[in-house]
């Protein structure tokens, strides 16, 4: 009985259907329920567990007065932000970080860039295009930096730069500059930053250095020849072909560099853990820790983390937008 | 009108004069007196109260046969054996009973969850540099006031077993919430070699001092040194010189982050004889860019300094780089001059391992149980004897200090100080070191003076005063 009214009701409903061939294919058999169950579902559960349900309550709890070990936080609406944004120790890192922001990604992506270019169209401008001698050599050592964990650089350099038994103060004084004897270079506000940002280059600039090289490296080689009969220089090259190629990579450069000098958490936490001299180095990382860990102020801490993912995101846009208002090659790639 | 603000204000006066007697400076009293003294908002019938039912002396707590303890302990220095084995001295008296001892190198961390889910551990070593700081915990914490009162396991009343004023450091606006385990004071190291060898004595005021830090220049050494990390050892310092100068006001004004406290002349007169040890350069430049544990050995090892305040966790922390034959031995905290309220041998000392039983733990009785076995006199000296530091167990650490020339030094400044022991935590109660760091690498690199010293420390005691999201723990 039952098996003739489906048999009937399919029947009847295979006219209709063929007018929409769609549905058919859209009927979910277990086969596609279990996919989706374990591609779509599993993840999903996975990420809004871990990723989205904490986004929404540090959301909550920024809006809280909390210690972090009651049980009901006093809701207190926006005076957390309020607040954070009349401190002066917050702005101070704000700045710090912005500062970070400005300089590294830039710095770094010149450097990398330029060392991209050298060791892959360096060479001698006669015969085929290539790389300085003992490219591969300075491609491995270039990216060591990389492999070693960012505390044991910071830590690394702290050494190199001890006040008293550091070799950059060995060397300074060895060659008569007696005015570096002992010269606290993380400890004065003069020095600390260029100091901490020069250290981050030079951890980050051998991976993106690896970065442009595969980008360069397939850039098709008779563009440069072409540009090269044409009487390109090496610069005119770098400017003109290379740069344009490899506009995509820059930009994602720029925004890792970014997303990192917004956070730089780890590095400035080895190089001057108390914040620098005068918190010239207190990164916004820093502040949310200091508060929350040491301060036991978890509502205003979480309110700074809040903060620091708006500006991070504004950030990003950001980027997004100044490549596509230059006609960056994102749209292009699009279609 | 007038006359009845008059008596409004003399009640006041006399009940704040009641309770200073009752609190004591040394906290000594309110061991005294027993049973919660105030603040106890949150009666529980496992732990507070209830005092009038007789002490069994061999369960005082009344323990069940047949209960678990759980015992989170800080895994720092000291490492965690001590605890297993009081434990184990426990289960001589209880042997149904399973304690659990979890080490932790994160205790606010690990129990964040569990005390916002009202699940606490019986006992908890809140120490490290993760420890939960105790003004957000507070109304969370039993009274430890029956421990005290209890026998410990050689049959003494507890109270009667410890130093003086030990339990003043884990007394927060009145309540005695936290019984510190170890004990620690604070002192100016140096090596007595190298001063025997020299002909040189440790300084009791500062003139001596700024005379010392001369002498040393012509032996190419400076007087002080520091790392960054460090700087506040001589905020402590300058604080220990100055109640030690003006008396228990300047603790007072100082615990109770009032305004202008830094401008106090015991504290101001400090502060301008560091200035000058500052400017005549008789602090090792640097100290702002160096490492706490670089700058100490360069103390311990190079000798590059003579003096060096902190902790006596001081000897332990710089075993491994301390010079064969250094002979660290402590001194008290110089004062200004003779006239000062307390006498020089007056010491800052304070009991650190903060021991606690929150109010909602399972087994509060647990708690209470295992921190009598650890405070026996067995469990002390062995503690003692293996850690080369004292527990706040009293006549346990015998004449030679096990050999350790600091440890002795350190039984002298106790027995030379009586009863002039004192304590202060509103640094790190409020959690201010971290900004006030910043402020004191300033002033020992030469960058600041000393108005802009107390102006930038005033601002940042306004700032936690001012702050509504901090609880306040008022210091009598």
């Amino acid at each position: 009985m039952t098996a003739a009214d489906t048999t009937t009701t399919r029947r009847a409903a295979s006219p209709r259907g063929s007018g929409t061939p769609r549905r058919r294919r859209h009927r979910l058999t277990f086969d596609k329920v279990s996919f989706m169950v374990v591609f779509l579902g599993v993840p999903l559960a996975v990420y809004a567990v871990f990723v989205l349900s904490p986004f929404v309550q540090a959301c909550y709890f920024a809006l809280t007065r909390w210690s972090g070990f009651d049980p009901n936080p006093e809701f207190i609406g926006f005076e957390n932000f309020v607040r954070l944004f009349q401190d002066q120790t917050f702005l101070k890192a704000l700045g710090n970080n912005v500062i970070l922001l400005v300089v590294i990604p830039p710095v770094t992506i010149f450097l990398a860039l330029v060392l991209a270019t050298i060791v892959t169209m360096g060479g001698p401008t006669r015969g085929q295009i290539r790389g300085i001698k003992g490219a591969g050599f300075y491609r491995v050592v270039s990216f060591f930096p990389y492999v070693v964990p960012a505390i044991a650089i910071g830590l690394m350099w702290l050494m190199i730069f001890d006040p008293s038994s550091g070799p950059v103060n060995s060397v300074l004084t060895a060659i008569g500059l007696d005015q570096f004897q002992s010269y606290p270079w993380l400890g004065r506000v003069l020095t600390a930053m260029p100091v901490t940002i020069f250290v981050i280059v030079w951890a980050f600039v051998g991976f993106y250095m690896i970065l442009f090289v595969a980008a360069i490296k397939g850039i098709p080689s008779e563009i440069y020849e072409a540009a090269r009969i044409d009487g390109a220089g090496r610069w005119r090259t770098l400017w003109s072909v290379t740069l344009p190629q490899v506009r995509s990579n820059v930009q994602t450069a720029w925004i890792y560099l970014g997303i990192f000098a917004l956070d730089a958490f780890v590095y400035l936490q080895a190089l001057n853990a108390n914040g620098g001299p005068e918190n010239s180095t207190l990164v916004m990382g820093q502040y949310l820790y200091r508060t929350a860990f040491t301060k036991n102020q978890f509502g205003m801490a979480t309110a700074t983390g809040v903060v620091m993912a708006i500006i991070t995101l504004a950030f990003a846009a950001l980027v997004f937008l100044v490549n596509h208002l230059t006609g960056g090659s994102e749209k292009e790639e699009r279609r | 009108m007038s006359i009845e603000s008059l008596i409004n204000r003399r009640s006041l006066l006399r009940g704040s004069v009641a309770a200073a007697a009752v609190v004591g400076v040394g906290g000594l009293s309110a061991c005294a007196t027993g049973g919660p003294i105030g603040g106890d908002d949150t009666p529980d019938p496992t732990t507070g109260g209830e005092s009038q039912a007789p002490m069994d002396p061999n369960n005082p707590f009344g323990l069940e046969e047949d209960a678990t303890i759980d015992a989170f302990i800080f895994d720092g220095g000291y490492g965690t054996d001590y605890v297993d084995y009081a434990a184990k001295q426990l289960n001589t008296l209880f042997p149904d009973v399973k304690v659990t001892v979890k080490p932790s190198t994160d205790i606010a961390g690990e129990l964040q969850p569990r005390f916002v889910g009202g699940t606490p551990p019986d006992l908890v070593d809140n120490s490290g540099a993760k420890s939960i700081g105790f003004g957000t915990i507070l109304d969370q914490l039993s009274d430890l006031d029956k421990l005290l009162e209890a026998p410990n396991y050689e049959g003494t009343p507890i109270k009667d077993t410890l130093f003086g004023g030990v339990t003043a450091p884990g007394t927060f606006g009145g309540r005695f919430v936290a019984m510190n385990y170890v004990f620690a004071l604070y002192a100016v190291w140096y090596s007595q070699s190298l001063f025997d060898e020299n002909g040189w004595t440790p300084p009791t005021t500062w003139d001596e001092a700024i005379d010392l830090g001369k002498k040393a220049k012509e032996k190419d050494k400076y007087l002080f040194l520091w790392g960054r990390e460090a700087a506040t050892y001589y905020q402590t310092m300058a604080i220990e010189s100055a109640i030690k100068q003006g008396g228990d006001e300047v603790r007072l004004a100082l615990e109770n982050i009032e305004e202008n406290c830094w401008s106090h002349p015991a504290i101001q007169a400090v502060f301008e004889k560091l200035h000058t040890i500052v400017s005549e350069g008789m602090f090792k430049p640097g100290g702002s860019g160096t490492q706490f544990t670089a700058a100490q050995a360069q103390w311990t090892n190079n000798q590059d300094a003579l003096l060096y305040p902190s902790g006596s966790w001081i000897e332990n922390e710089m075993k491994k780089q301390t010079k064969e034959g250094f002979e660290l031995t402590g001194v008290p905290t110089p004062v200004v001059d003779s006239s000062s309220a307390m006498p020089y041998e007056a010491l800052h000392s304070a009991a650190g391992e903060p021991f606690i039983i929150p109010t909602k733990a399972k087994n509060a009785a647990g708690g209470f149980e295992l921190l009598r076995a650890m405070l026996s006199a067995e469990a002390a000296a062995k503690f003692a004897e293996e850690k080369f530091a004292p527990t706040v167990v009293e006549g346990v650490v015998p004449e030679d200090g096990f050999g350790s020339t600091a440890l002795v030094s350190q039984s002298d400044m106790l027995a030379a100080a009586g009863e002039d022991k004192f304590d202060f935590k509103f640094v790190n109660l409020y959690g201010m070191n971290a900004d006030m760091l910043t402020v004191w690498n300033s002033f020992l690199d030469g960058q600041d003076d000393v108005a802009g010293l107390t102006s930038r420390l005033q601002k940042i005691v306004d700032d936690v005063r001012n702050d509504p999201n901090v609880e306040k723990v008022p210091v009598q």
